[in-house]
């Protein structure tokens, strides 16, 4: 209880302020006594355990996600139809539909059709295979991006594709996609919140455990979103990082 | 598959770029129109014309980077656009210098010339560089070995492109525009290259408005209007008494700056 009426003051302002400052802090001072620390400590290994989980399997995925993005680049720059249809078709698929749609119809579609996967493998399949289609586009950009002159360059010394695509577009590419691959990073580590949607024991698993054993879900979602902060800013420092070793590594174009 | 410069069957040699009633079309435009021209070997060819004339098309059919859609054009002995010729292989011929220089950015001076010869001329590393430094000195740049190209100045770079070409030990040279991009100081630093080439007795065709070096080492000057060559002869020829009214107006044009 506070009465804000016996507090004296000598500016009018102020004084038509403080009630709505003391009723913005009040169930700020009653959130933070309710909020128990000591149990968020005490879950601390489950934190811990699924932090080092997240990160293992965003790691995977990502690399899964990266194989799936390099095969369907290259489908998709090829100029006969026979493998751009259907790389056009997959990017597209994937792209309209929602992450959760598919992790489901992996999890609960694919053992109706005789495929049964431990629910980690599923989810590291459902997160390379969705963010395989928006690496693909990240990459195609990246050696649409390298100017006609380079292509025609290494033609013209009677490089085979195979050979310019190694020596000239790729490398090129490479420092270009680099900063949006690891923004894509970025949102597969988000997304891998998902999973714990079928009981993989990640980062956000840990605190919905938190919030249905204890019932304490402001605790167990504000600490998984603290670690998913410090995910973030790890990457964010990968990319910043990166930016600058790829600015001293020689080409400035 | 015909090995470089063997002769297709079918084919008697005449010159080394030999177009033959070519036509090109980009759409309804009639790009090149009926163009009869031979290069013979180490003859120095300028290529000139107002811009859309297609100069810069001819040239780039040479080495396949257009495609003609009808008539014969023949190179060191191979027919262009046949499926018999291997172009990549008629490419490592034919060094072709850009306007726009197109140098690899991620690659050092010494590198850009290397790249070629070392992939696809099979050269041994060390052979290649050290082919490479002595180039890279013959058009003045032997300080700028270990250069990129973004560290370089437009004539610099332009010196590097056509030491990059001259690595793979071409039997022909083409120039597109080479010094357009360029500074007006930077301009002589280029052409002297080109002048040094030419003396060394290069097959080269060279589009450009440079018309002091058209005197210094062409024998012959093409003018193109509008997809067909229009008149050719002589620099001397050309420059002082040109014979068509389209010519007259196209000198007086350049001649005025």
């Amino acid at each position: 209880m506070v009465n804000s009426h016996s507090i004296p003051t000598h500016s009018p302002t102020a004084y038509c302020l403080l009630p709505t400052a003391y009723s913005l802090l009040t169930p700020l001072r009653a959130m933070l006594e309710n909020f128990s620390f000591r149990t968020i400590v005490e879950y601390l290994p489950l934190f811990g355990q699924g932090l080092v989980t997240t990160v293992w399997l965003s790691a995977l995925s990502f690399v899964g996600a990266l194989v799936v993005g390099i095969v369907l680049c290259a489908m998709n720059l090829q100029r006969g139809w026979l493998f751009r249809a259907p790389a056009k078709a997959y990017i597209d698929a994937v792209r309209a539909t929602p992450l959760l749609a598919q992790l489901y119809f992996l999890y609960f579609g694919l053992p109706r059709l005789g495929f049964v996967l431990p629910e980690l493998v599923v989810g590291i399949l459902a997160l390379s295979l969705n963010s395989g289609a928006y690496i693909s586009e990240i990459i195609r950009a990246g050696i649409l991006s390298i100017p006609r002159g380079q292509v025609e360059a290494s033609v013209a010394s009677g490089m085979t594709y195979t050979q310019r695509m190694r020596l000239v577009v790729l490398p090129q590419a490479f420092k270009v996609t680099i900063p949006p691959l690891l923004g894509q990073a970025i949102v597969l580590v988000k997304d891998s919140a998902l999973l714990s949607l079928i009981s993989v024991a990640e980062l956000t698993r840990a605190g919905q455990l938190l919030a249905s054993d204890r019932f304490m879900p402001a605790e167990g979602f504000l600490t998984i979103a603290a670690f998913y902060l410090l995910l973030y800013y790890g990457l964010k420092a990968l990319a910043v990082l990166s930016g600058r070793w790829l600015g001293t590594a020689g080409a400035r174009a | 598959m015909t090995k470089a410069g063997m002769i297709q069957p079918g084919l008697t040699k005449t010159g080394m770029i030999d177009f033959r009633g070519v036509n090109k079309w980009f759409g309804a435009l009639n790009v090149l129109r009926d163009i009869t021209l031979s290069v013979e070997p180490r003859e120095v060819v300028v290529v000139c014309g107002p811009s859309g004339s297609g100069k810069s098309t001819l040239i780039r059919c040479i080495n396949g980077l257009e495609t003609i859609k009808d008539g014969d054009l023949v190179v060191d002995g191979q027919r262009v656009g046949d499926p018999a010729t291997n172009m990549t292989q008629l490419r490592t011929e034919i060094g072709f210098v850009f306007q726009s220089f197109n140098l690899y950015p991620h690659k050092t001076a010494l590198e850009n010339v290397t790249l070629a010869p070392i992939h696809v001329r099979k050269i041994p590393r060390a052979e290649a560089e050290h082919a490479g430094r002595e180039l890279l000195a013959k058009v003045g740049l032997a300080d700028k070995v270990n250069a990129y190209p973004a560290q370089l100045s437009g004539g610099q770079q332009q010196r590097v492109a056509i030491a990059r070409c001259l690595g793979m030990r071409p039997k022909i040279m083409l120039f597109d525009e080479p010094t357009s991009a360029l500074d007006p100081e930077m301009i002589s630093e280029v052409l002297d290259v080109m002048v040094a080439v030419a003396e060394e007795g290069m097959t080269m065709m060279v589009v450009t408005h440079e018309m002091g070096f058209a005197r210094k080492v062409a024998q012959r000057v093409v003018f193109m209007d509008a997809g067909a060559i229009v008149e050719s002869g002589t620099p001397d020829e050309f420059f002082s008494h040109p014979k068509t009214d389209r010519s007259r107006a196209f000198l007086s044009k350049i001649l005025r700056h």
